[in-house]
């Protein structure tokens, strides 16, 4: 076998830089779906600026239990809401369409790892998720000024985005398995009501108190505590920890769903 | 070991189950470097298993499939291999260039070996034209530029003509001849048995997993059938097939096609047996009845 196996000669001198330019192509692509036909991404883009504009002109005068300026903290909230519903929902979606018109199997019969191809829908779904809070936050900028600092503003979106990354994993679960219509449908299914429970849209304290009880196992309610210590100070060791459990659970259900991938 | 010498493809005791079914079971075939070979057989014969097995999509069960004496299982070994699959499935937000630049990449050559296969693929027109506005035609070229951009040692074309007008059924053709000739080992698939008997060096039939007949086109359809006897019968294909010298019968908008060895004995017994026969035709057997008097039942329904 061995002289036979010689025979097979990789003819790019550096296998890793190969392996970088198919990452680089996957991540093209993966920008350019979105960029050439928007509507895919519409509602995960529109809909937590339009709600947050709605929702900050209905309580955007309240006073914030925590003290904090109520805009801010409508900022980490619904800046979780977006960017949880991008990261979710966008590589999910688009591994189960290509899982559906064959494109998957094109790479899978190429000299490409399928790795790549996943991973490349994670990172190319990062900019729009980065768009989303981008826009939360010149919305923010107009109704109620520079409520942050720039600092404070960095830290919260490397929250959001590294913690938007177990959902991404959950995402991609359901696609590795479902058609892209039934992937849609489940994981819009889960995160609306996630959404709510967790005080994204309308904060907690003005929900009945079993709601609250829900929150404390819900992901999202974590992160977006997780996003307001930034602003508050507040201890997050706890959310951390419940984020990391999450990308445990959500990463081995990824794992399991891939190797069992119908391509 | 002399790369040169190993064969394109090889294919050796192969058998594969989908649970019970069994999809192959004991196929040997090869494709030698430069040589086009042909695979025909009815649906459910086995020929998407085989490619299957040989773009290492599938894992070999029992036997063995090598590609240029590789594992196709392997990334390295899939470096050698162009595959045009039944359904490629091109994201509609690309264009043709991006797309081969892509299947480029990944086959491990530097993106600017696309305009040579776009140019190849005669196609170099279509560059910025995103998939979504691509005819059939012309996605099937795309898909041949993928193919080539890697410079394949084996090519795997899977029913790579469907919806080609003549004309570009000849071009694709031709291109794919021309990569024979500079060294690269094909193996197709196809339903049109005129165009694997055209194009191939050497026709495969598969029926029920099995290899039934293997040899030139010419020399296929020498050991069968010499007469097809077509007519406009009014009794049904059936009692047609049993007459003497029928080997098998097909029926297409009303007219019977018949395999026949001795084409004079059924002709009498089918005047005999239908007064109002009309339109009555002898000719050679094309590879098209031949391939059914191999695999078919007795009587088939032609579609088309």
């Amino acid at each position: 076998m061995t002289a036979v196996d010689s025979a097979v000669v990789p003819r790019t001198t550096d296998e890793r830089s190969g392996t970088a330019a198919v990452l680089r192509v996957e991540i093209a692509e993966g920008l350019r779906a979105v960029l050439r036909e928007p509507a895919a991404l519409f509602f995960s883009v529109v809909m937590p600026v339009m709600f947050f504009s709605i929702f900050a002109a209905l309580f955007g005068d309240a006073p914030s239990p925590s003290g904090m300026s109520t805009a801010a903290s409508m900022l980490a909230t619904f800046g979780t809401f977006g960017v949880v519903s991008v990261m979710l929902l966008n590589p999910g979606i688009s591994v189960a369409t290509d899982r559906e018109t064959g494109w998957l199997r094109v790479k899978k019969v190429s000299a490409a790892p399928v790795w790549a191809t996943i991973a490349g829908k994670v990172i190319a779904s990062l900019p729009y998720a980065l768009a989303v809070i981008s826009a939360l936050t010149f919305v923010t900028l107009l109704v109620a000024g520079p409520v942050i600092s720039v600092g404070t503003w960095l830290r919260l979106v490397v929250v959001l985005l590294v913690g938007a990354l177990p959902f991404a994993c959950l995402g991609l679960a359901v696609g590795f398995v479902a058609s892209a219509n039934a992937t849609t449908a489940f994981l819009n299914a889960i995160l609306f009501p996630m959404v709510i429970a967790s005080g994204l849209w309308m904060p907690l304290e003005i929900l009945p108190g079993w709601v609250r009880g829900i929150a404390q196992f819900l992901p999202t309610y974590h992160l977006a505590q997780l996003a307001l210590a930034q602003l508050t100070g507040a201890p997050a060791a706890g959310h951390v920890l419940a984020l990391l459990v999450t990308a445990g659970v959500t990463g081995a259900i990824a794992a399991f769903t891939y190797r069992n991938l119908r391509i | 070991m002399d790369t040169g010498s190993e064969p394109a493809l090889l294919v050796s005791s192969v058998e594969h189950r989908y649970g019970a079914v069994v999809a192959l079971s004991g196929v040997d075939l090869h494709v030698a470097p430069g040589e086009c070979v042909a695979l025909l057989g009815p649906n459910g014969a086995g020929k998407t298993t085989l490619i299957g097995l040989a773009t290492g999509l599938l894992a070999v069960q029992v036997g063995r499939v090598a590609v240029v004496g590789g594992d196709p299982r392997r990334a390295t070994t899939r470096r050698r291999l162009g595959v045009v699959q039944q359904q490629m499935g091109f994201p509609r937000t690309l264009t043709v260039a991006e797309l081969v630049r892509g299947a480029a990449v990944r086959a491990g050559r530097p993106a600017t070996a696309a305009l040579p296969a776009l140019v190849e693929a005669g196609i170099a027109d279509l560059g910025s034209r995103r998939s979504a506005k691509l005819s059939g035609g012309q996605r099937q070229r795309v898909a041949l530029a993928m193919a080539l951009v890697g410079d394949p040692d084996l090519l795997l074309l899977d029913e790579p003509t469907v919806g080609l007008d003549v004309t570009a059924r000849r071009a694709f053709w031709q291109t794919i001849a021309a990569r024979r000739d500079a060294g690269a080992g094909v193996l197709l698939t196809t339903h049109v048995v005129e165009e694997a008997a055209a194009v191939a060096d050497r026709v495969i039939v598969l029926h029920e997993g099995q290899v039934v007949a293997a040899g030139s086109p010419s020399e296929l359809t020498a050991m069968l059938p010499d007469r097809t006897v077509s007519a406009r019968s009014t009794i049904d294909a059936a009692a047609v097939a049993a007459l003497p010298g029928a080997l098998s019968v097909t029926s297409d908008g009303g007219r019977l096609q018949v395999s026949a060895v001795a084409p004079e004995a059924l002709l009498r017994h089918w005047l005999d047996a239908d007064p109002w026969l009309a339109d009555l035709r002898v000719e050679g057997a094309t590879l098209e009845q031949a391939l059914v008097s191999l695999t078919g039942p007795i009587h088939q329904e032609v579609s088309a």
